[in-house]
């Protein structure tokens, strides 16, 4: 058992790091080399298509709007995403695509897709299913591990969580 | 008469995805025919397809997700399209 932990261990993290270093290569070597990863998602969560208020995409983006506007700001320099005040209410700022934005945007979404299709074209059409359930169930049980954390005024559950790594790592010194 | 005013609505479609394709890979409109296969023939990549869809949907107010840019093979396909999404 000692032995599948490690292994699906040492996998999460290898394929977090695969991830995050192929998304940085493709984008160093690609058309869009001027933009950072976070940059890149900056523009996913705008998206290419209506302009969104900018406690929106913070909220997308899990940062504050404070953050946001120091990120937006560079977007701007570069050609990226444009501002403007929102023709209802003049105290709302609205972001949108600018045509090279919208060009960066879909590239990397384009990505994203090849990057599944190669992994998925590897197994029929049931092992495709079987592995998709699969991913879900290990994506479902990280959401819910994250929310534990989100909530930072929530400390009973932050303790409860550090009770249970605690209990768990009892239990394996024990067994083990 | 709506068939009239349809297949005059289908040439203007086509007219434009033309200019634009043009625009879009710096060729001549004369090269360019509805049957004309854009991967084989024109080797357009994916860089320049999505020039030219940023550019079709704001022309037509419509979006292009990627799902639907994959059935497209030919000038006529996305005419088609073109023409689906402007009815809706």
């Amino acid at each position: 058992m000692q032995d599948k932990e490690q292994r699906m261990s040492a996998a999460l993290v290898r394929i977090f790091e695969n991830v995050l270093l192929t998304e940085e290569l493709s984008l160093s070597q690609g058309y869009f080399s001027d933009l950072s990863i976070a940059e890149m998602h900056t523009l996913t969560a705008i998206g290419p298509y209506e302009a969104k208020t900018m406690t929106n995409t913070a909220a997308i983006l899990g940062i504050t709007t404070g953050t946001l506007t120091v990120a937006i700001d560079r977007l701007v320099k570069k050609g990226y995403v444009e501002r403007r005040r929102d023709d209802k209410d003049r105290r709302v700022v609205r972001i949108s695509l600018t045509r090279n934005g919208k060009l960066a945007c879909r590239m990397h979404g384009k990505f994203h897709r090849v990057l599944a299709r190669r992994i998925l074209e590897a197994y029929d059409n049931d092992e495709q299913e079987m592995l998709l359930g699969l991913v879900d169930e290990v994506d479902k049980y990280m959401a819910s591990s994250v929310s534990k954390y989100e909530d930072k005024n929530n400390t009973e559950s932050i303790r409860k969580t550090a009770a249970a790594v605690a209990k768990d790592k009892r239990r394996r010194k024990e067994d083990g | 008469m709506g068939d009239g005013s349809d297949s005059k609505r289908r040439e203007k479609i086509t007219e434009d995805v033309i200019a634009l394709l043009k625009e879009s890979m710096n060729i001549s409109p004369v090269d360019l025919k509805a049957s004309t296969n854009l991967v084989e023939e024109l080797a357009i990549d994916s860089m320049q397809l999505y020039e030219f869809v940023v550019d079709l949907e704001e022309a037509y107010n419509i979006r292009l997700p990627d799902e639907l840019l994959e059935q497209i093979v030919t000038v006529d396909d996305i005419v088609d399209l073109v023409v689906r999404l402007t009815s809706e």
